[in-house]
């Protein structure tokens, strides 16, 4: 097995993995993905057992520092006001995520030109557009067409159920005349595709146990196995190898009893994440690439980009049903998206609600003192049971080479392989935008009739979307790939996942990841005869 | 061996006192619609937790005594026999001297309240975990969109 080269070798297989592999299976070539974590069992996610909320502060945890599970390795994220959140599965962190499924906008991919900050993609909106589409039918994505934040766009499925808490804060907007709309949300609303529907179980983001929720483990990948992939689990590679030509000939990696083993490849593509494709990078080192594999820009994990995020919540007087419905998925706004100098930052932020708590969860969340033990405590928390809900802030970071992930060669995973060290610092421009959201966020809930209105930013475990770290261009001088995910520097080896994010955009980033990655994977299908010109 | 015929890391008398503090912790309801964590059996609960971290056992053990000594400080003979405003002020006392006792009991005492079926029901939810059953829920209101379908095109071309 080891010494046949394959044709192409995907690492990393979840959202860009997936899609990139579903893309190349029509094309016949051997094509195998290698995965540290193995496939999930939806009948065994949380919200199956009555102590489901506790899990995500066990096995279904963000935080692969915390979580335990043999397939994560540890990241050193010290030095980062923002942790770490991933998960290591077939479906990869799509297990985890809450599923909001926004595009980005055609200003997103053009901040130098309109803002005078970041850069400019090498791809547009325009070049995109057919492949979000593909996308949405792929992941079942549900919305509401019409939204005047967005370039039209229709979706396969109906919008999520606004809800109690929904519709209150809808009225809060309103009363604002602040702009709102139906999440677009990767959350079959009805049977799709093969996936039951969606049935308001509430925490998406503990995995979904009804497979309504498009996680790539149900979405992309059953497809592309039917159609030969294959999908090698629980193996975890150390190191991309070059070969002599200066063409990545294969990886090192180790298998689920730990033995190491080779795979030859004639096409090598990385899809670990904006921090786990970097530290396979820089863990990759040779005579030609002493500072990492194609990285003969020094960019190689510079640029980290996270959203740093504001939470802001509040008590509502009448029982608001949160803890029914997707958790992350009821709507957005995006009131403050596009740039205006006078709030006194650039770039701006999408307001995205959230539903409310289980039992377990309202109670811990007053362990400071909200919920006290002793008499008060069945008026505290009846006050707060079911009452309680807000949003999320996501605000637009922007790109500097000092955020970073590094090497932390003291710190290994169960196979001994180097972790990533994360060095992030807040900007002037994301604190003052943070700051801005959570008054306005406050202003939301008091409209919608709220009181005792709580807030944190930057919200420290919110380091769900990774990006920048290997970042597209035109110029090898400051970009890592091309304008089509191919390295500069090694001309069979593509990135596909949000390192090659040369902005972040203020909205989550797995649509745009998976388009891209879906349009990365047409260009070399266009390109095959002289895929290495 | 069985849940049942496990041994129990406490002694007859930290058993008792323990039940007191679950109960002054989280007390029965004035109006009796949710019961105390005691009378509800989370001594139970509180005996698994220390069989999967057992490091926390001596926290707690040392905790329980403390309580009947100050109990006895007080000229009665146990924590239980004191009346709830003095078991809210020893308890509180112990904050003091047994730091890490009352808060990881209350961290366990409301995660096993609030997934205790008797409870979820009282609270008037269904005592199933929400998978398979899930919740219905009507799709809402639309029409409360239509002020910001009159809005004109928010986006920057580019
Ligand atoms: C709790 C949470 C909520 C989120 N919510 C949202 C949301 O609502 N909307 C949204 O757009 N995004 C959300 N995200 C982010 C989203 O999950 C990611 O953007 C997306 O999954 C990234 O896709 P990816 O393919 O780049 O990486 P991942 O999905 O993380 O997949 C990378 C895969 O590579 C594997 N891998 C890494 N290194 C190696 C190695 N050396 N060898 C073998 N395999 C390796 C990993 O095991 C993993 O399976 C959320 C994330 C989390 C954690």
């Amino acid at each position: 097995m080891s010494e046949e080269a394959v044709d192409v070798l995907i690492v990393g297989a979840g959202a860009a993995g997936a899609a990139f592999a579903w893309s190349l299976a029509e094309t016949r070539m051997n094509v195998v993905c290698l995965e540290q974590g193995g496939w999930m069992k939806p009948e065994e996610y949380p919200t199956a057992g009555v102590d489901w909320e506790m899990r995500r502060l066990g096995d279904f945890g963000m935080s692969p520092n915390s979580r335990g599970r043999k397939e994560d390795y540890p990241v050193n994220d010290s030095e980062s006001p923002i942790s770490i959140s991933n998960f290591n599965a077939v479906g990869g962190s799509t297990i985890l995520y809450a599923a909001h499924f926004p595009r980005f906008h055609p200003g997103d991919f053009k901040t130098k030109t309109l803002d005078g900050v970041g850069d400019d993609w090498p791809v547009d909106y325009a070049q995109l557009a057919p492949y979000y589409d593909v996308n949405a039918r792929m992941m079942g994505v549900a919305g509401l067409a019409g939204d005047p934040a967005n370039p039209h766009h229709d979706f396969p499925l109906p919008p999520v159920p606004l809800g109690k808490i929904g519709e209150t804060l809808a009225r809060g907007f309103n009363k604002l005349g602040w702009h709102w709309w139906p999440s677009d949300s990767a959350i079959a609303t009805r049977d799709y595709e093969g996936r039951a529907k969606c049935i308001n179980l509430g925490p998406c983001i503990m995995g979904c146990a009804q497979g309504a929720k498009g996680s790539t483990d149900v979405t992309y990948w059953p497809l592309a196995v039917r159609q030969g992939v294959e999908v090698r689990t629980q193996c975890r590679v150390r190191e991309v190898t070059l070969g002599a030509n200066g063409l990545a000939d294969g990886v090192v990696y180790y298998d689920a009893d730990g033995v190491e083993r080779r795979q030859k490849a004639e096409i090598v593509v990385i899809a670990c994440n904006g921090v786990g494709t970097p530290r396979l990078l820089l863990n990759s080192v040779s005579k030609e690439f002493p500072d990492g594999l194609a990285n003969n820009s020094g960019l190689v994990g510079k640029n980290l980009m996270f959203h740093p995020y504001a939470m802001v919540n509040g008590v509502f007087d009448e029982p608001i049903e949160g803890y029914k419905g997707p958790t992350g998925c009821c709507l957005m706004s995006q009131e403050f998206y596009e740039t205006d100098l006078s709030r006194g930052f650039v770039r701006g932020y999408t307001i995205e609600t959230l539903r409310g708590n289980g039992p377990v969860s309202t109670a811990l969340a007053g362990l400071g003192g909200d919920i006290p033990w002793g008499d008060d405590h069945h008026r505290e928390f009846a006050n707060r049971f079911d009452r309680s809900a807000g949003m999320v802030v996501i605000c637009e970071d922007l790109p500097e080479e000092h955020n970073s992930v590094t090497i932390d060669t003291d710190l290994v995973d169960s196979d001994g392989i180097p972790s990533p060290k994360i060095n992030y610092k807040l900007s002037e421009n994301s604190r003052k935008m943070l700051d801005h959201s959570v008054a306005r966020g406050t202003e939301i809930l008091e409209a919608a009739g709220a009181h005792n209105v709580l807030s944190q930013a930057p919200l420290q475990p919110a380091g769900w979307h990774l990006m920048g770290t290997a970042r597209m261009g035109t110029d090898p001088a400051k970009s890592v790939v091309n304008e089509w995910g191919r390295s500069h520097d090694v001309k069979n080896l593509f990135i596909i996942d949000g390192s090659i994010f040369v902005t972040a955009a203020a909205v989550n980033p797995t649509n745009t990841i998976q388009a891209l990655t879906l349009y990365i994977a047409d260009t070399i299908k266009k390109n095959l005869s002289n895929l290495f010109d | 061996m069985s849940e049942g015929t496990q041994q129990s890391p406490f002694s007859a008398d930290q058993r008792r006192a323990l039940v007191c503090v679950l109960d002054r912790i989280i007390p029965p309801s004035a109006d009796a619609k949710m019961p105390g964590a005691g009378e509800l059996g989370l001594a139970d609960h509180i005996e698994q937790v220390l069989r999967k971290t057992p490091d926390l056992l001596s926290t707690i053990t040392d905790g329980l005594e403390a309580a009947d000594e100050r109990a006895a400080g007080s000229g009665e003979k146990a924590f239980e026999r004191l009346p709830d405003s003095e078991r809210s002020r020893v308890l509180a006392e112990l904050s003091t001297t047994h730091p890490g006792f009352l808060p990881s009991l209350i961290f366990h005492t409301y995660v096993g309240y609030y997934q205790h079926p008797t409870v979820v029901a009282a609270l008037g939810m269904e005592t199933h975990p929400p998978y398979p059953t899930g919740f219905p829920m009507e799709p809402g209101d639309l029409t409360l969109l239509d002020g910001v379908k009159q809005r004109t095109q928010m986006y920057r071309d580019a």
